[in-house]
């Protein structure tokens, strides 16, 4: 296919007085990694849920692989596998059941689901927990659940809705590691969280949402680059007032011996550094470099923490 | 995908039946032993003192009337409990991000109600069949017709469950209406015996025409014609099977 896994333009979405959607432009390739980052209430679930047909649009164009998720609902749905981000209750059927029945609504018989049914209990590890009712399930498994039961019939995209909330480490990792996995194996993932460092980790690019709107996009690393802060610190002896000219082309402090320049890479500059303190007879005790995360580049674009 | 999603359909309504199935102590056995209880109180006790109506033994009188109270509140509180207990549990996500149509996502609601309505509709039938001989007269004109009642009421509970945020608001429905409808429908009296604008009022009430089709149906007797009931009935059954889907295809209370 070469139309875009995801293709949204120009999506407005508004609840009586509130505008949750002021015009979201936001293309996903067949195959990437997207991570939707934004404080709460800036408009992640409300794209989200538009593109799998749980909200209704005001206007804009919203593509599945270039089919409209409106007049061609059965194709664009039958692509998309999503795992909200609550967690279900169910009072009435073994987890099993339920995930041939999800199966189901996707046209699958359950035939020819057991197959996929059998190798996402056992890789999910749910295989022992096959006739628990989800009541009976902790925090974790009926995460692991959300996700077996997005993945269940197969869709090229998955969209996961902070699929790691309020689990532990250990299952977070693996998890992490899952995912990883199906993006390999070719799956468009559309994630939203809360943790910043899983966006980082995971995603080839990541959007920044806000107040209804995109703000930025880029991949974790270009938008640190771009928009971070980066520095590095020397601690040395026997400054001299020549060095104020030999580095007037660099934003630096002095401070009790401790030199700090602000670069956007330390890595391709720390040389130069080094060379021109070392050539003006300076002692250097020691360097080390910063680097401003994605977190502080969502802070600085958003003025708010994520949660 | 293209077309009817055939296998959604199916697998929606399966997990329907399923659902009340599982739970039959509180989906099938109350009416059964209510019902069981209503024979028993009035055949043993009232049916001396009331004699008959329409030349029908009281008891067997009374019957029809319960078949379809029967029918028409499990038919309607299949589909509007089911509804609303799927919003409010978040369950409803998962059918609307499938590749379902609103037709096809009303149709397993209502078909799952009509079998609800249909089921407990028959036991109380078979009850009244094996418990005091009572006649069929025309068997398969009264399971089209407890059909053709449970679609109707199973649709209006569809309705009433996108519609309602609440169980207390769905329990004003079946408290306030269709119970009291139900009794003053003729359960338990001919309308004939009614003063005249008793008479009148009752044909104003659709539940009326319910129970006198269906007493036509076993019994062979009724108050007013059998036609205006099936039409009535009729008419319930499309107005609120077409609002339901409506309804749904709007989206209005289930998205937002």
């Amino acid at each position: 296919m070469n139309a875009p896994a995801v293709h949204i333009s120009g999506l407005h979405k508004s609840y009586e007085d509130t505008k949750a959607l002021c015009g979201v432009d936001l293309t996903i390739k067949d195959g990437q990694f997207y991570g939707l980052l934004g404080p709460n209430g800036a408009g992640k679930t409300t794209t989200i849920h538009i593109l799998t047909g749980l909200v209704l649009k005001n206007e804009g164009i919203t593509e599945i692989y270039g089919k409209d998720i409106v007049k061609d609902f059965r194709f664009t749905r039958s692509q998309i596998g999503i795992a909200h981000q609550e967690l279900p209750i169910d009072w009435f059927f073994p987890l099993e059941k339920l995930l041939y029945f999800h199966a189901g609504y996707y046209g699958i018989t359950q035939k020819k689901a057991k197959p996929r049914v059998e190798e996402l209990l056992e890789r999910l590890g749910l295989k022992d927990k096959r006739t628990s009712r989800l009541r009976q399930l902790s925090g974790g498994m009926k995460r692991r659940y959300q996700l077996a039961k997005a993945l269940v019939h197969d869709p090229k995209i998955l969209i996961l809705d902070e699929p790691t909330a309020g689990i532990d480490v250990e299952l977070r990792h693996e998890l992490w590691d899952y995912l990883r996995e199906l993006h390999q194996n070719g799956k468009t993932i559309l994630l939203t969280t809360h943790y910043i460092e899983e966006a980082e980790l995971l995603c080839e690019k990541v959007g920044i949402i806000n107040k209804g709107k995109i703000i930025k996009e880029g991949s974790p690393a270009d938008l640190t680059r771009e928009l971070g802060k980066a520095g590095i610190n020397v601690h040395i002896t026997g400054w001299n007032d020549e060095l104020k000219n030999a580095f007037s082309d660099y934003s630096f402090t002095l401070e009790d011996n401790r030199l700090h320049f602000t670069v956007r890479d330390p890595e391709e500059v720390m040389a130069s550094i080094i060379q021109i303190l070392s050539n003006h007879g300076c002692q250097i005790h020691s360097v080390s470099t910063e680097k401003s995360s994605l977190e502080d580049v969502f802070l600085n674009l958003t003025g708010k923490g994520i949660n | 995908m293209t077309g009817t999603n055939w296998v959604g359909l199916y697998t929606l309504t399966k997990r329907e039946v399923g659902r009340f199935f599982s739970v039959y102590r509180q989906t099938v056995l109350p009416g059964f032993i209510s019902s069981g209880l209503y024979i028993l109180i009035f055949g043993f006790t009232l049916e001396q003192r009331i004699g008959e109506i329409d030349g029908v033994p009281y008891t067997l009188f009374i019957l029809p009337g319960l078949i379809m109270m029967n029918t028409l509140t499990n038919a309607s509180s299949n589909a509007s409990s089911s509804m609303l207990q799927m919003k409010l549990l978040q369950q409803l996500p998962d059918i609307l991000t499938a590749p379902l149509s609103s037709l096809e996502l009303s149709l397993a609601y209502i078909i799952g109600g009509t079998v609800r309505g249909m089921v407990n509709g028959i036991l109380v039938l078979l009850l009244g069949v094996l418990l005091i001989d009572m006649p069929v007269h025309h068997p398969l004109a009264t399971l089209g017709f407890i059909f053709l009642v449970s679609w109707a009421f199973s649709s209006m509970g569809l309705l009433l469950g996108q519609l309602a945020d609440s169980w207390d608001q769905l329990a004003m429905m079946q408290n306030f209406f269709l119970t009291p409808l139900s009794f003053l429908g003729g359960i338990f009296y001919s309308i004939k015996m009614l003063p005249d604008w008793a008479q009148q009022l009752s044909l104003v009430n659709p539940i009326y025409y319910m129970i006198n089709g269906i007493r036509y149906t076993v019994l062979g007797v009724y108050d007013s014609s059998p036609l205006n009931s099936f039409l009535m009935a009729l008419f319930m059954t499309i107005l609120f099977t077409t609002a339901a889907i409506l309804l749904m295809k709007s989206g209005k209370k289930i998205k937002q």
